[in-house]
């Protein structure tokens, strides 16, 4: 039973994990929180779920196309909404609202498109339940776990060791040395905005096989990668994955031995009780203000 | 049918206090808040729970409303107004988010999801007017001050506000308080003219609406937010036809969107209304003219 | 001009250093900033004047040493702490409240006499309503004091540069400190509009009795003003002294003078 549990905890995590990468990504880089975040989450559930229901039956390849076309949607709004913004060095309160609006656009066009229904995926991971060291855990699960973390470890390995990843480590010491430096900043966050699209893109996939596709999916999950985030240090990186499994993990348990409905309000719990005893988080770095 | 528009009226005037309250917090601090209406959501359900269950006067019911959504403001205020990054952000998401969960699962004492039925009912017409033009005068009364021209100056600089003695982190918590306060006091205002309750009305998106109401009024103009309270609010009421809502909310986005991008500051940008305002700004059409250099 | 000796120090660096992570960017720095002086800072690029600047007001915790005003250690208090106790500063990238008018930012920056509470503010009770006045009249005079009246209704943002300098200085005034610290004020001026700024300082100190630090890569402003100059360069204080010492010594004109005069 409590094996079962963390291993569901884990597939929980994992995919709070992937939304909270993309999240810190563009966190560490532009210092602001993306708010149009969430609407990449729910947009990756109803990519899969059309492409099932319309194209082709095959839940790995509704995967891929709910990765491209969230990556697509997250480079759009960085284009059309935050890019002239981040020319002109505005106050970041102006992104933070910029963020509200596009996702408050988005949301409800997703209403209006798709109606508040909750769609159940016509094809998806095998629901049987298989035995691993005695106890059962369910193959969606295990799938599920293997999936964010091949596609975590292939983002670390991005940006340990490709070109982009380093200049993209670089910039998020300081963009304006980078940009002396002669590195293309705007292609660089692009980059970032369609690394944290995919794997919104990927979780929202994976969320619509493990729950349903429905419009407040988005918000609702990317709500746990911003708690997540914060408990692992805001900007972190390796903080957010941690923070996200722990995440994953505590939920599951309350929500087995004591009743769902405390699930939530154990998240928000550990939100405050982290501000309260250490704000910066587990990995998180106080930065003071440069002048 | 003058009845309902009345009723409208009284609705539009008591979310007014909360946009105002908003409006002095992102729009006069630059501080950004996603959890508000969870302030208004533990003005509302203390000062019902209070005047429903104990039989308090509504007046010390209102009080405790406002004191109740003041000390948790500034319980999370506290410790992430200090930090740098958005660590006040997400703790206001959180505050909001738990206290619609906390609502939910008492239902004991809260009505839980179904709602709090039997409030008493106390918040006529004359009396949110009365309390919307003392609200008002108090704010630009403040605006006028030492302590709300420091606000301002922590929204235009922080570095800068602290060079010339303006304490930062202190200006943000009282724009903070002055915010939950009024937040409270426009939902416990709320609990006494609708005389029922539901968490759904505290939900995410009434915080959303009152941050966009305050960005497309104007930031840093208390007319502007005032004005785009009296065309905003009343607004759904108008248009009430299927899935005109969702319309009303895409239009809302982006038109925050474009305003953010195209004009910043607002509707009003942030000037107020004012007699003398309008004679300055005669004088400063001629002063452009004949603008150059210092010797 | 007076004794030395009689003047007492406003301003004292006590082996001041700071370190960024591994890199030093001001060592063993001790400077004596006499009251009632114009004292120039210069040093190439790189050489830590800002980061003077910004230990001395607690933007930066320094890693070492002492800073003293007025005899009091203040590093480690807080920036707003220090600028009521009397260090008013400009910076090196204008930091203005940009969408106010001229005369707001003044008025924003006149508050060390005020004593109204936040209640007085609320009720706007006689109390709050004198002490206001009073302030309003003060800064009507300080902007004509400074040349700004005609653009006290303009939008800081849009003065032109020079006045947005000029501007910057007048609200460091309006703190009614003993002491300014000015971070390159003629960057960016012509030669007419670094003549015109060299005149005002020289009024400020003149007029007000204020004390002031000034960093500047402009040879020819720091010359005609300063009583006093100290030379660092690669964070280290290379050399000490007055106006024309400073010119004739053989290290600044090595390391400073003679390479980059005017950059």
């Amino acid at each position: 039973m409590f094996f079962q549990q963390v291993i569901n905890g884990l597939s929980v995590g994992g995919i709070y994990a992937l939304m909270a990468v993309g999240y810190s990504l563009i966190y560490s880089l532009l210092n602001f929180t993306n708010f149009a975040h969430s609407i990449t989450v729910t947009i990756g559930a109803f990519a899969t779920f059309y492409f099932l229901a319309q194209v082709f039956e095959n839940i790995y390849a509704g995967i891929v196309f709910a990765i491209i076309v969230a990556g697509i949607l997250a480079m759009l709004i960085q284009i059309l909404g935050y890019s002239v913004l981040l020319k002109k060095n505005a106050q970041r309160i102006y992104l933070l609202i910029t963020g509200l609006g596009i996702s408050t656009m988005c949301d409800n066009l997703v209403i209006i498109a798709f109606t508040s229904r909750f769609r159940v995926y016509p094809a998806n991971f095998s629901t049987k339940a298989i035995n691993v060291l005695g106890a059962t855990v369910g193959t969606i699960d295990l799938i599920i776990l293997a999936v964010s973390a091949l596609a975590l470890i292939v983002v670390q390995l991005f940006i340990k060791k490709s070109r982009a990843g380093l200049a993209i480590r670089g910039a998020s010491y300081s963009l304006e040395t980078a940009s002396i430096m002669g590195i293309n900043t705007q292609k660089l966050i692009l980059i970032v905005f369609l690394i944290a699209g995919a794997l919104a893109g990927l979780a929202g996939a994976l969320l619509g096989a493990k729950y349903t596709a429905y419009p407040a999916l988005g918000t609702n999950m990317a709500n746990k990668a911003f708690i997540s985030s914060v408990v692992g240090g805001l900007g972190s990186i390796t903080g957010a994955v941690i923070g996200a499994l722990i995440l994953g993990i505590g939920e599951v348990l309350i929500s087995g031995y004591l009743s769902s409905s405390m699930r939530d309000i154990f998240s928000y719990t550990l939100l405050v009780i982290i501000l309260f005893a250490k704000p910066s988080g587990l990995m998180g770095v106080d930065t003071g203000e440069r002048a | 049918m003058l009845e309902y528009w009345l009723g409208v009226a009284t609705l539009t005037g008591i979310y007014m206090i909360a946009v105002l309250g908003v409006s002095i917090l992102t729009g006069f601090t630059g501080l950004f808040s996603v959890g508000h209406a969870g302030f208004m959501a533990i003005g509302a359900y203390t000062s019902a729970l209070l005047t429903k269950t104990y039989g308090i006067p509504i007046v010390l019911g209102v009080i405790s409303a406002m004191t109740a959504a003041l000390f948790v403001g500034l319980l999370i205020g506290y410790p992430t107004l200090k930090l740098k990054g958005d660590y006040f952000v997400i703790a206001t998401l959180g505050i909001g988010q738990a206290t619609k969960l906390i609502i939910e699962n008492l239902p004991d004492i809260t009505g839980g999801a179904r709602g709090l039925t039997g409030i008493p009912s106390g918040s006529s017409f004359t009396t949110v007017l009365i309390i919307v033009v003392v609200v008002i005068w108090i704010l630009s009364n403040f605006l006028r001050s030492k302590q709300g021209r420091n606000c301002v100056a922590v929204r235009e600089d922080e570095l800068a506000a602290a060079s010339i003695g303006t304490k930062v982190a202190s200006y943000k918590l009282l724009a903070m308080g002055i915010s939950c306060a009024l937040c409270g006091l426009s939902g416990a205002l709320l609990a006494h003219y609708m005389q029922y309750l539901s968490p759904s009305m505290f939900s995410i998106v009434k915080s959303d609406e009152l941050v966009m109401t305050v960005i497309l009024g104007g930031t840093g103009s208390l007319t502007g937010s005032i004005i785009a309270s009296l065309i905003l609010i009343p607004l759904p009421e108008v248009l009430r036809f299927g899935a005109i809502q969702e319309w009303r909310m895409v239009f809302y986005g982006l038109l925050v969107v474009l305003v953010i991008i195209f004009k910043p500051s607002g509707l009003m940008g942030n000037k107020e209304f004012s007699i003398a305002g309008m004679k300055r700004l005669f004088k400063n059409i001629g002063l452009k003219t004949r603008h150059g250099r210092v010797k | 001009m007076q004794n030395k000796e009689a003047i007492e120090a406003i301003l004292e660096l006590k082996h001041v250093s700071k370190n960024f992570g591994g890199i030093t960017a001001s060592d063993d720095i001790c400077i004596s900033v006499p009251r009632g002086h114009i004292y120039g800072i210069i040093g190439p690029n790189g050489a830590g004047k800002t980061t003077l600047f910004n230990m001395i007001t607690g933007v930066y915790d320094t890693t070492g040493g002492e800073i003293y005003f007025k005899g009091k250690k203040i590093n480690g208090l807080p920036t707003a702490v220090i600028a009521k106790l009397g260090i008013a500063r400009t910076f090196q990238n204008i930091r203005l409240f940009g969408s106010l008018s001229v005369y707001d930012n003044i008025l924003t920056a006149c508050q060390k006499n005020i004593t109204y509470s936040l209640l007085d503010s609320l009720f706007r009770t006689p109390k709050c309503r004198k002490q206001e006045k009073v302030m309003a009249e003060y800064c009507e005079e300080l902007l004509e004091a400074v040349g700004l009246i005609e653009y006290r209704d303009q939008q800081a943002d849009n003065l032109p540069y020079g006045l947005q300098r000029r501007l910057e200085i007048a609200r460091a005034m309006a703190t009614t400190p003993q002491l300014i610290l000015l971070d390159e004020p003629a960057a960016g001026m012509n030669e007419e509009e670094s003549i015109a700024l060299t005149v005002f300082v020289q009024s400020i100190r003149d007029k007000y009795g204020i004390t002031i630090v000034i960093i500047d890569h402009h040879m020819d402003v720091i010359m005609a003003l300063c009583d006093h100059i100290t030379v660092l360069n690669f964070g280290q204080l290379l050399a000490n002294g007055s106006p024309d010492e400073i010119q004739t010594n053989p290290d600044v004109i090595e390391a400073y003078l003679g390479v980059d005069d005017e950059c």
